[in-house]
């Protein structure tokens, strides 16, 4: 059987705090621009992707992919 | 100070006006808080409470001016009290409007996750700081101008032009205010509309207020200045009045600088 790789985001010197809340934000708001620059099939923005996942509690990505369906997603993509 | 008192403090005779002001008070809060929760005879209560501040208001000050103006209780060391008085007021206020530019700030430097962590959030049209903001700190700090040659005249014993001086001191500040109030009814954003509506018209509001009560002091000033009130050597409520005047001048300053140039960015 071949090993799991268990790997969490790297540190990032832009959320040198303990609160992650815009470190999550800000890789979920950098994955979707990778995307919207690069295509859906970009191998760029996986990484983009694996961070925010490994960040972001699961709730707040329904929440926000929902609002950027409805057009509501306040952040700057 | 009167002859036969051999000292020159003012030992003020028993006034009923305290008390008055402390039920007229409890009026207004009690009914306050009835009125907010619909309870009957709320309104009424709270309407009586402002009607008895108000008319203590009128004579506790009526009756200071005769102790002061008429019978000249208000010798020169008496008129430390109200000057240290209205300087602690203004600290005081100093720190009311510390807390509004903060509350401000803190949402504004670190914008949260919630608002896309962008500042002015996302739909909010903010509005030009160099067309009528701009203006309208211009108008108060010409009308700081205005207090002071108020001020110089006073002291010059030219009592005609002083009272000039506070008509354009006075005149100024309505320009304001009804600019304060076209910019209020033309903005595309509301108090409800995110925290940068709340935290704007918050700053904003509170200190239009203070426009409002230094234009109605500067008002009383004029009209003493005109009936003669006012002396080279005592002058202590326009002091008071002008003090007041720059320091809402100085808080504008802060509310361009801060909310309407830098925060709307």
């Amino acid at each position: 059987m071949a090993e799991i790789e268990l790997k969490t985001a790297p540190a990032d010197f832009r959320f040198p705090t303990t609160n992650q809340t815009r470190h999550c934000f800000t890789r979920y708001v950098e994955f979707h621009r990778c995307v919207a620059a690069k295509g859906d099939e970009a191998a760029d923005c996986e990484r983009f992707a694996k961070y925010y996942r490994a960040l972001c509690p699961g709730e707040w990505v329904d929440k926000w992919n929902e609002q950027r369906e409805n057009g509501t997603f306040p952040g700057p993509l | 100070m009167i002859e036969s008192q051999r000292h020159s403090y003012h030992l003020v005779d028993p006034s009923p006006w305290p008390i008055s002001g402390s039920l007229g008070a409890l009026a207004t809060t009690v009914g306050g808080v009835m009125y907010m929760h619909s309870f009957q005879g709320g309104a009424t209560l709270l309407s009586l409470g402002l009607i008895f501040l108000l008319y203590t208001m009128f004579v506790w000050w009526r009756d200071v001016l005769r102790e002061s103006t008429f019978e000249g209780h208000h010798t020169k060391v008496v008129q430390l009290g109200p000057r240290y008085g209205f300087i602690l007021f203004i600290v005081s206020e100093v720190m009311f409007f510390f807390a509004l530019f903060r509350a401000s700030s803190h949402s504004s430097l670190a914008p949260t996750v919630e608002i896309g962590g962008i500042w002015p959030p996302k739909g909010i049209a903010v509005l030009d700081p160099w067309e009528i903001p701009f203006l309208n700190t211009l108008i108060p700090l010409s009308s700081g101008a205005a207090v002071t040659w108020a001020h110089h005249a006073i002291l010059a014993g030219k009592e005609k032009r002083a009272v000039y001086a506070l008509v354009a001191t006075v005149s100024l500040a309505l320009v304001f205010t009804g600019f304060q109030g076209m910019e209020y009814y033309q903005a595309p954003f509301t108090i409800s509309d995110s925290i940068y509506g709340s935290t704007f018209f918050l700053a904003t509001g509170f200190h239009g207020f203070h426009v409002i009560i230094g234009t109605i002091f500067s008002i009383i000033c004029g009209i003493r200045q005109y009936l003669g009130h006012l002396t080279k050597e005592h002058h202590v409520g326009f002091e008071a009045a002008a003090w007041y005047w720059h320091f809402v001048d100085v808080v504008r300053l802060f509310l361009f600088v801060s909310i309407y140039w830098w925060g709307g960015i």
